[in-house]
């Protein structure tokens, strides 16, 4: 008896048919990761998949950390937010629960991430921008005012400033009668990743991984219920990274992480169930599923393998995700509601523990009271309309789904162990490793996108062809107003504090800090107690540890690389090469940062491109101030500046800049602006003397064009302007 | 008061602005900024006074920058004036650069005894554009009299940088044992120091073991002064004021020798000759017949119709039978 067809056979026999001949192979499809996805998934993709009869609340839970997920309980609606001061944050929170909100989490401004009191002169652009200034335990009084921290889990985005931001947490809820094991919630505490992409650090990488591990061990010791960490690789994918790059080095910081925790002397089992995950979910519907149940499995053996926990809760992977926020658009706002609505479909299809839904319009601005809204509706109504919570991991056993999400284990497992093989997160960190892997990944990105090869609707692809939506009303943050109250409550502080009770508790905090021993939180939370002030514990604590700087590197060659043949590309080479002919040298721009902001992968994206055309890119450090920024410019003789700002400081500081460069008769160097810019910002930047403003979809050709058109301009100077 | 003649007063009472305009100058490919250029160079070059002379090489990674950050703060420290220029090796296919080691140096960009210029390493010509050596001399016109020249290891750039500086300073990356075993002798015998960097706590042990094994290994090779051997940690700042002392002193002893001035000498001499060939090539670029021939003779060289010794003989010839 001949044998029968498999089903793949008779799709190909079929398909070919449909496709006048071609093979039904031609429709496979490559992502980024390297991953091909083919048009049809059958039995016969089983073979190397097990794990096909597990339940899910059982090793390696593939299928969920819990039994029953979101049948018996739903996901925590948790939406990340914090608006200027604590005074406006807190009414915010207050309606958001009421509204059917389940948890807070809290959005800080960038001074207070980098440390910095509000009335630090490096932060005047930053002070109350990207979330709530919070300077000492008093602004932290106000932002929970009203809010019992006993009954409602608090999430608090924090690495830098980690240890007098939960302290002031910790001491907000003692003021209010809440004992440190009656809090529930997450600190963020991941500064590994913060080295690799955020790059909100304070101090060098030895001492900042000691600032984990005491937190670890006294929140192990005294908050029971409270996540010490929360290991991110939310902040991977926003700078570029694969799907397989974020998973995979977000887990080997976990690994990291519990080796440090171990160093101190704690059992696994002391504290691995309180190691929580924070994941990115992309437009990459089907892959951010597969990521998800392969990150559960992946670590539950990892840890099972590493470091053989007895209890099973140290196996689980519990996490929470967020929308991607490069993903929306600035054009057509409104279309972003669809892409959260997506992306959060597959967060909750992945088996998510909480979800943050961005707001529609937080490519330009922070959201406002109706896009947050819409953002929160968009999970009300998954959780009660859709009907997706009666039945756990619905993908379970999809021939598809399944070989997915082996795929994604593999590749994230190599990533894994090309990190082991260096010693270990830090020491990969230290190598440059991860860093220059994942702008690669976002270089050809960029790339991707510019080329039309990545559809992005709106902005690539079926652009609106006129403006017919109305202006959206966004949201203005920060400003001279936000700085003077927030200057004016410090001055306050100050006044009636018992300055030799700080004094007492910083020299404390230092002492220890120099000792290389005993825990920093138990002593920041004493200094709180006296009313010390953020910025105070953590210039205390870089008198002996030192402010990290940063290194920038850049990947040279990736975006050239997609444009080889491209006409229009070749056409901006030679014009570049022109004008190197007509002024002695090639077009020099400095591409900087100014403020707190630490998001560098557009700036960099920027820089490795315009060099792949034959700029001159000098490339800024970070956190700078407009005038340091005017004095490279000057110094380095530049032909022009482009700052590069994702968190609003840019109302402030660009004009700065512009003011300086005057002032130190460089008024020949022109500015540009790139990032997210609010379009009711752009009239103030070019009264100011701007001379040419981008968003965050700007194409890097048309961009380089401009730039061209400015700099070919009669009025730009030569070597040969009078000093 | 000519152009030229403006921009050297302004550089040599110290205006910011002036030097790096007058860098731009200098370094520009040009052929109408030349002459304005050499006027500039010629008005400054007897008001430069040079202090020390320092060039910093070290493969990529080694930590550089970060070590010219930490010792340009001891200079500043002492009362001088610090100028770093660095020779930025990665221009590309494309002729266009990323210059990013001054982001390495955020505390000496701070200090206004400090003036720092990375330079990209080819001009828009694919010459060689690179005048570092007149860019020194107006540092030290500005009042300057700590210049560091920092260039990536490479072979090659190590002999070109020690041509123009007082003092080499080879930057090694501690407990990297396997790469000085296979490293260039003639790279580590330019070297009047060498320093070993990121020598932290873990890595102290590896660290002594390879500067033993170095000083070993040199002191056999060679009859003359050995190098001395250190330790640092750029970024934790071990280390670094002993390295600064001992290039301090190996420049008083140079000095006091007489050994500085026959540098200085052979400085000036290797300037000339390159200063020549930068001529020359310029004729070949400049001249619109000699360069036409140039170019006819390149395409022949590379289709290879024509030897290149055989082309570049019959140029030569051409430029002297046009006297």
């Amino acid at each position: 008896m001949p044998e029968s067809k498999s089903t793949r056979e008779v799709f190909a026999e079929l398909a070919r048919k449909e496709l006048d001949g071609k093979e039904p192979d031609s429709l496979s499809f490559d992502t980024p990761e390297g991953i091909r996805i083919r048009p049809l998934y059958t039995s016969e993709d089983w073979v190397n998949v097990d794990g096909l009869e597990q339940s899910p609340g059982e090793y390696p839970f593939r299928r969920g950390p819990r039994a029953t997920m979101y049948t018996s309980r739903p996901w925590t609606i948790r939406q990340y937010a914090g608006f200027s001061t604590a005074e406006e944050s807190n009414a915010f929170y207050k309606r958001s629960l009421a509204a059917g909100q389940r948890g807070l989490s809290v959005a800080f401004d960038l001074a207070t991430h980098r440390g910095y009191d509000s009335d630090n002169e490096r932060v005047s652009g930053d002070v109350g921008t990207a979330g709530v200034a919070i300077d000492s335990v008093e602004d932290m009084k106000l932002l929970f005012d009203g809010i019992p921290l006993g009954s409602t889990s608090v999430s608090m985005t924090m690495n830098g400033a980690v240890l007098p931001i939960l302290a002031s947490y910790i001491v907000t809820a003692e003021e209010q009668g809440v004992a440190q094991k009656d809090l529930s919630g997450t600190i963020q505490n991941d500064i590994l990743k913060e080295f690799m992409v955020r790059n909100t650090f304070i101090y060098p990488p030895a001492p900042s991984m000691r600032i984990v591990a005491d937190i670890i061990e006294y929140a192990t010791k005294n908050m029971p219920r409270y996540n010490s960490i929360s290991i991110s690789g939310y902040h991977m994918q926003e700078a570029g990274a694969t799907l397989d790059l974020e998973l995979g080095y977000t887990l080997a910081d976990g690994l990291e992480y519990i080796r440090a925790a171990l160093s101190r002397g704690l059992l696994i089992d002391q504290f691995a169930s309180r190691l929580s995950f924070f994941f990115a979910t992309g437009m990459n519907f089907f892959l951010e599923i597969a990521k998800l149940r392969a990150a559960r499995e992946l670590w539950a053996k990892l840890v099972k393998e590493r470091f053989s926990p007895r209890d099973a809760r140290s196996l689980e992977l519990r996490t929470h995700c967020q929308t991607s926020g490069v993903s929306l658009t600035a054009q057509d706002p409104l279309n972003n509601v669809v892409r959260t609505t997506i992306e959060g479909l597959a967060a909750v299809l992945g088996g998510t523990q909480s979800l943050h839904t961005n707001a529609y319009d937080e490519a330009l601005a922070l959201p406002s009271e109706h896009s947050a809204r819409v953002a929160r509706n968009t999970q009300l109504i998954l959780q009660h309309e859709a009907g997706i919570t009666h039945t756990v991991d619905p993908f379970g056993g999809s021939y598809f789904m399944e070989s997915l999400t082996e795929e994604l284990s593999r590749r994230a497992l190599s990533v894994i162990d090309e990190v082991e093989a260096l010693g270990g997160m830090a020491r990969a960190i230290e190598a440059g490793l991860p860093k220059r892997r994942i702008e690669e990944a976002a270089t050809r990105r960029q790339a991707r996108v510019d080329r039309g090869q990545d559809v992005i609707v709106g902005v690539n692809r079926f652009q609106a062809q006129s403006e017919d939506a109305p202006p959206l009303d966004v949201r203005v943050a920060g400003g001279r107003a936000v700085l003077e109250a927030q200057r004016a409550r410090l001055e306050n502080l100050k006044k009636i504090r018992n300055d030799q009770a700080v004094v007492r508790a910083l020299s404390e905090l230092r002492a220890r800090a120099g000792a290389g021993s005993g825990n920093l939180l138990e002593s920041a939370i004493e200094a709180v107690r006296a009313r010390a002030t953020v910025g105070e514990i953590s210039a205390t604590l870089a008198e002996v540890f030192g402010r990290y700087e940063g290194r920038v590197h850049t990947v040279t060659g990736v975006y050239g690389s997609y444009y080889q043949t491209d006409a229009e590309w070749s056409a901006l080479r030679a014009r570049v090469a022109a004008f190197g002919a007509a002024h002695g040298r090639n077009p020099r721009i400095l591409i900087g940062k100014v403020g707190q902001d630490g998001h560098d992968r557009g700036a960099k994206v920027v820089a490795s491109a315009l060099a792949d055309l034959g700029f001159d890119v000098d490339l800024g450090a970070m956190f700078q101030t407009p005038r340091e920024v005017a004095r490279e410019a000057m110094d380095n003789d530049v032909h022009l500046v482009g700052i590069s700002t994702q968190a609003g400081a840019h109302v402030t500081l660009v004009p700065e800049l512009i003011a300086e460069l005057r002032a130190l008769g460089a008024s020949d160097v022109r500015v540009i602006c790139g990032g997210i810019i609010p379009p009711a910002d752009e009239p103030a930047l070019y009264a100011a003397g701007v001379s040419l403003i981008f968003g965050p979809a700007a194409k890097i050709p048309e961009m380089a064009g401009k730039i061209l058109d400015l700099l070919e301009a009669p009025s730009v100077s030569s070597a040969r302007v009078k000093p | 008061m000519s152009f030229a003649s403006e921009l050297a007063h302004a550089v040599h009472n110290g205006d910011r602005r002036a030097l790096a305009k007058a860098i731009t100058l200098v370094e520009s490919t040009r052929a109408e900024d030349r002459e304005p250029a050499r006027t500039l160079l010629s008005l400054l070059l007897p008001v430069a006074k040079p202090g020390i002379r320092l060039g910093v090489t070290g493969v990529p990674g080694a930590g550089k920058s970060t070590l010219i950050d930490a010792l340009g703060m001891c200079a500043v420290t002492d009362g001088r004036r610090v100028a770093v220029l660095a020779v930025d090796p990665s221009s590309r296919d494309s002729g266009g650069s990323v210059l990013g080691d001054k982001t390495r140096m955020t505390k000496l960009a701070q200090e206004d005894a400090a003036f720092i210029r990375p330079s990209p390493t080819r001009g828009v010509l694919g010459g060689t554009a690179s005048r570092t050596r007149e860019v020194i001399a107006l540092c030290e016109a500005a009042g300057h009299d700590v210049v560091f020249v920092e260039t990536v290891g490479v072979g090659q750039s190590e002999e070109r940088v020690a041509s123009m500086v007082d003092l080499v300073l080879l930057v090694l990356l501690a407990g990297a044992g396997d790469d000085i075993s296979s490293m260039k002798r003639g790279v580590l015998e330019a070297a009047d120091l060498i320093a070993f960097n990121k020598a932290d706590a873990e890595r102290v042990a590896s660290v002594q073991a390879d500067a033993a094994s170095l000083r070993a290994s040199l002191g056999i090779s060679r009859a003359g002064r050995m190098p001395d051997v250190l330790s640092v940690s750029a970024l934790d700042g071990a280390g670094v004021a002993e390295l600064w002392s001992a290039l301090l002193s190996r420049q008083d002893e140079a000095a006091q020798s007489g050994e500085l001035l026959l540098r200085r000498g052979s400085q000036r001499g290797a300037w000339f000759e390159a200063a020549l060939d930068d001529a020359l090539h310029a004729v070949f670029v400049e001249d619109s017949e000699l360069s036409q021939a140039r170019e006819a003779a390149l395409r022949e060289v590379e289709s290879g119709a024509l030897s290149a010794p055989e082309a570049a003989e019959r140029l030569v010839a051409s430029l002297l039978a046009r006297r």
